[in-house]
């Protein structure tokens, strides 16, 4: 009887999972599929090492010695273990897990781009008393090659639409102008993000003039400083730009231009770094969560889901760490989607809250770098044709960025970032060179592609918790206008998960809501 | 004793050969029998001791000790119940066996009459405690307050078994009971105040002293509940205890020998109630309020007068329950959200309202509201140092006033005001939930009727 009372903990291996094993029980790293492997000690830190302490001999002898006592084979086992533990064993208890990302972290934010530091940025800054929350950064490619931030034209613009994304993009204005006040690290250099503010120009034909004066109408009540332009003004404020076809044109007089986005992104990361936040260097994997039926007041039922676990893979590794959280921040930017459906979002019939999908997808864009000698000036703003190609001024060596947002028709494969450059020849080219007659001679010197998170739905962010998963918040869906207005969208964030509600700038339009109620925010002005 | 003692013993195998679903219901069920046979030790009917044996006794200082150690079993096995019902079974088992174990030390520890059987089992309740705390914690950081934890105390107390040692030899015996008929005043000398030293040391680092209570804060937040419970109600108890039982012997050096360390106590209770009110993790906050009770225990057994005696057993029991029940609370809110930070989870009185009316209730004894036994306790300790010097009433105030600010600014951070947004779906408060908080407060409330089974000896 003694022995049946301590065989189900001796014959499982009370030794061999007590003690910080790989076998799906210890919290320290584990790795996927590892329950098969009897007997296996040695801690897998990446797939090679696994497959070398497979022990061939063991599955030879469960094949040889079917129907025999199974005695025999604890007996060996037992001296397996007992020979790992040894000094020249393989089993280590005490290795460095110091890659792994901590067991425990209260708010994990899904995205190391510069949506996701700008939200640990302010959840520090405005947390009080300081220091109380834990939070984790899991960032999948920390050279981000991938990132929209990295890849970004970097202009900051407030002629928008919609009077929120105004604000937002007033307050972010604000922020990089005093950056260093913001960011700034005891004994490190100061940032210097290259702010040219240039202003943004933006020309409108016939059809669209009318729109865009109430557009600027809206701009003005913001508090931005739009000035309207007749084409013969444009001619005279620049004249190497061809008027035919341009009805009116805004110019933004202040705070509007472009910046250096890799030097935000480093700054944010440095600050927030020194501000205690911690850095992963991994991909989420898995949600663990539980859900609870409840009955809103009118008597439907609803189910409500909460995220426990985030389980984030290391880069080049099976091994997997689950991060116990009280919050999750999806800032993923391109791949939010696939983030949410990770979480549960959107796992239902169509057409109700729980069948709703977070509308955001990955879109190619194309920026193309071109030399034009006898190009447009200094002073020149960043031109958004009434077609929708744009270019601005890049650099003192008459350089030229530009590029034009592809209709929906020929939206490129965002299975890569490989560049197109007939789409230059076809599409970008020809409007530029008609508005601006100097581009007919141009050198394209090189181009590259990124991606817009970009929102299906109505090309505006979404920010703030879903309704259902109720430990999820959103930070993502900017579709090409995120770096401008990441300061501002991290403060917002931040005040809906310390405060329950958006205190500064109000951003409810921009609620996960929306999409099952049906309330586009459109917003007219997107490049 | 024994009867107390082989039933605890006996509670091991029947953890181990339970079917698996019963090891709950058998050993919180078996475990709450135990406690109840611990009950009548509390009508002690004099101010001598209850002998069952040679090895050992009970008196009014050590039997409600005893009970609230017996007591707390059942509670820690229900409060454990949720964090380990993901484990396998064989660790569920393992993990009993180690508070069975525990608890069993304790009690041996609380009721030994030889001093150096105190010392053995006092060191013995280490092991447990260190396997519960770096085995089933809930973070990385849990190796260091094990090892923390562990350092201080053995560094505290390995002087202690010299001291004891060279009493043995000195006096013949340390059967607690004759040597307390047996002490001889120790003269002023060197040797005897690094004997005295030497004594107190190992408690004051279990109390702890404000100095010394660097490995607090770190094991109660680290500790899964059980473990934080049994450390908060029980262990720093056994500072306590044995604070008492060797001043006896340690005549009349404590006179002036004491001057430090009241004077550590007293500034380190102001300065670790402060601490309090900065703190963002629940548990550190509860763990921090812990170091500040004891810190007038400490006082309290330092001044010597029966009316700090009274007090400082008073206020043993007192902290014992409230200690351990504000940190299943805590642990209630952990289970939930999954954070330990206040301002993760705020306003949850409408949606927990009976939890709430607990969290309420904790913090008023927390706060020493009146009629509760904590009450009791502070007040004789106020009025016994007070008589010691006039000047402490000022400090003594000053804490009885932080300690509300940080206890209401718990309840008010944690209950009152708009709750965020993510907790909205936590689950329901559960029954096993309700009747551990209820099980905690009952004694509480009740004892407030009758005081006198808690205040000890000299009453």
């Amino acid at each position: 009887m003694l022995r049946r009372a301590l065989q189900p903990g001796l014959s499982r291996g009370v030794l061999g999972r007590g003690l910080g094993t790989h076998r799906g029980r210890s919290t320290l790293g584990k790795v996927e599929g590892s329950g098969g492997y009897r007997g296996s000690w040695v801690a897998p830190v990446s797939s090679y090492v696994t497959f070398r302490t497979r022990d061939p001999t063991h599955d030879g002898k469960t094949v040889g010695r079917l129907g025999e006592g199974d005695q025999n084979g604890k007996v060996s086992e037992i001296k397996k273990k007992i020979q790992s533990v040894l000094p020249r064993g393989a089993w280590n208890p005490l290795r460095d897990t110091s890659y792994l990302p901590p067991e425990h972290s209260d708010v994990v934010i899904v995205g190391g781009g510069v949506i996701g530091l700008s939200v640990a940025y302010w959840l520090k800054r405005l947390e009080k008393p300081q220091g109380a929350i834990r939070v984790l950064v899991v960032e999948r490619d920390h050279t981000y090659s991938q990132a929209s931030t990295a890849l970004s034209v970097g202009g900051i613009r407030q002629q928008f639409s919609v009077p929120e994304n105004i604000q937002l993009s007033l307050f972010s204005v604000e922020f990089l102008r005093n950056i260093n006040e913001y960011l700034a690290v005891v004994d490190d250099p100061p940032l210097d993000i290259q702010f040219n503010p240039s202003g943004y120009l933006l020309l409108a034909s016939e059809k669209g003039a009318a729109v865009m004066e109430s557009n600027v109408k809206v701009q003005r009540q913001e508090g931005a400083k739009v000035c309207l332009m007749s084409p013969e003004q444009l001619r005279n404020k620049f004249p190497w730009i061809n008027t035919e076809g341009v009805a009116l044109a805004s110019y933004g007089m202040e705070h509007e231009g472009w910046f250096d986005p890799w030097c935000l992104l480093q700054g944010l990361r440095r600050k927030v770094q020194s501000m205690g936040v911690l850095f992963c260097h991994g991909e989420v994997t898995r949600f663990v969560s539980s859900s609870s039926h409840t009955e809103t007041t009118s008597g439907e039922e609803v189910t409500l889901r909460r995220i426990h676990e985030v389980h984030v893979k290391m880069d080049r590794s099976l091994e997997y760490q689950p991060v116990e959280c009280a919050l999750v921040i999806n800032a993923a930017g391109a791949w939010s989607g696939q983030i949410a459906e990770l979480a549960g979002v959107g796992k239902g019939p169509p057409g109700t809250l729980q069948g709703t999908q977070l509308p955001v997808e990955l879109r190619k864009r194309y920026v193309y770098l071109w030399h034009c000698p006898q190009g447009p000036g200094l002073e020149t703003p960043f031109v958004i044709d009434a077609s929708g190609a744009y270019f601005r001024r890049e650099g003192l060596g008459n350089n030229y960025l530009g590029g034009c947002s592809p209709t929906e028709e020929e939206e490129p494969d965002p299975g890569n970032l490989e560049v197109d450059h007939d789409f230059f020849q076809d599409k970008v080219w020809p409007p530029l060179a008609q508005r601006v007659p100097a581009f007919e001679t141009l050198k394209v010197r090189s181009a590259w592609a990124g991606y817009y998170d970009y929102n299906t739905f109505d090309q505006n962010g979404v920010v703030g918790p879903h309704p259902l998963v109720v430990n999820m918040y959103f930070a993502t869906g900017f579709s090409g206008h995120g770096l401008q207005q990441a300061p501002a969208v991290g403060r917002a964030v931040a005040e809906m998960v310390l405060d329950g509600h958006f205190r500064t700038i109000n951003l409810s339009p921009f609620l996960f809501n929306r999409f099952y109620l049906g309330e586009k925010v459109q917003e007219h002005n997107i490049i | 004793m024994l009867k107390i003692i082989i039933p605890t013993i006996m509670l091991m195998p029947m953890t181990w050969m339970s079917k698996p679903h019963m090891i709950w219901i058998n050993t919180t069920t078996y475990s709450l029998l135990i406690s109840l046979t611990s009950l009548p030790l509390l009508s002690q009917p004099n101010d001598n001791s209850l002998n069952s044996s040679l090895l050992f006794f009970t008196d009014s200082l050590s039997a409600p000790l005893l009970t609230l150690t017996t007591w707390l079993l059942p509670l820690m096995l229900m409060a454990s119940q949720f964090h380990l019902s993901k484990e396998p079974l064989a660790r569920k088992k393992l993990y009993i066996t180690m508070l069975i174990l525990l608890q069993l030390f304790l009690i041996m520890t609380f009721t030994a009459t030889e001093l150096i059987m105190f010392y053995i089992l006092f060191e013995a309740t280490l092991v447990p405690t260190l396997i519960i705390i770096t085995r089933w914690g809930n973070q990385t950081e849990r190796l260091n307050a094990g090892l923390y934890f562990l350092f201080y105390t053995l560094v505290g107390s390995l002087p202690l078994l010299v001291a004891l040692l060279y009493m043995q030899n000195n006096m013949g015996t340390l059967n607690f009971l004759m040597a307390q008929y047996w002490t001889q005043a120790l003269p002023n000398s060197w040797s005897n105040i690094l004997l005295w030293l030497a004594c107190m040391m190992a408690f004051m680092v279990k109390m702890p002293l404000y100095g010394l209570h660097l490995w607090l804060p770190k094991a109660h937040v680290e500790a899964p509940i059980a473990g934080s419970m049994v450390l908060a109600a029980v262990l720093l108890k056994l500072g306590g205890y044995g604070m008492m039982r060797i001043t006896i012997l340690l005549n009349p050096l404590t006179s002036f020998m004491a001057y430090p360390f009241m004077m550590l106590s007293m500034w380190g209770m102001i300065m670790t109630s402060s601490i309090c009110l900065r703190q963002t993790d629940l548990k550190s906050l509860i763990a921090y309020s812990s170091v500040s009770h004891m810190a007038l225990v400490i006082v309290a057994i330092l001044v010597q007068t029966p009316l700090s005696y009274m007090g400082a057993t008073a206020l043993m029991i007192a902290h014992g329950l409230t200690s351990s029940m504000l940190f299943c609370l805590a642990n209630s809110n952990y289970e939930r959200t999954h954070s330990r930070i206040m301002i993760l989870a705020r306003g949850l009185q409408t949606l927990l309202p009976l939890m709430a009316a607990w969290w309420l209730l904790a913090s008023l004894t927390n706060l020493a509201l009146p009629p509760t036994i904590n009450l009791i306790g502070e007040l004789l300790v106020v009025m016994a140092s007070f008589s010691w010097s006039n000047a402490t009433i000022i400090l003594m105030g000053v804490n009885i006033t932080i300690t509300a600010l940080y206890s209401l600014y718990m309840l008010i951070t944690t209950q009152r005001g708009k709750h965020t947004h993510h907790i909205k779906n936590i689950k329901p408060s559960f029954t096993r939930e309700n009747t551990l908080m209820m099980l905690h407060l009952m004694p509480l409330l009740l004892l407030s009727l009758n005081p006198k089974l808690i205040l000890g000896p000299l009453y």
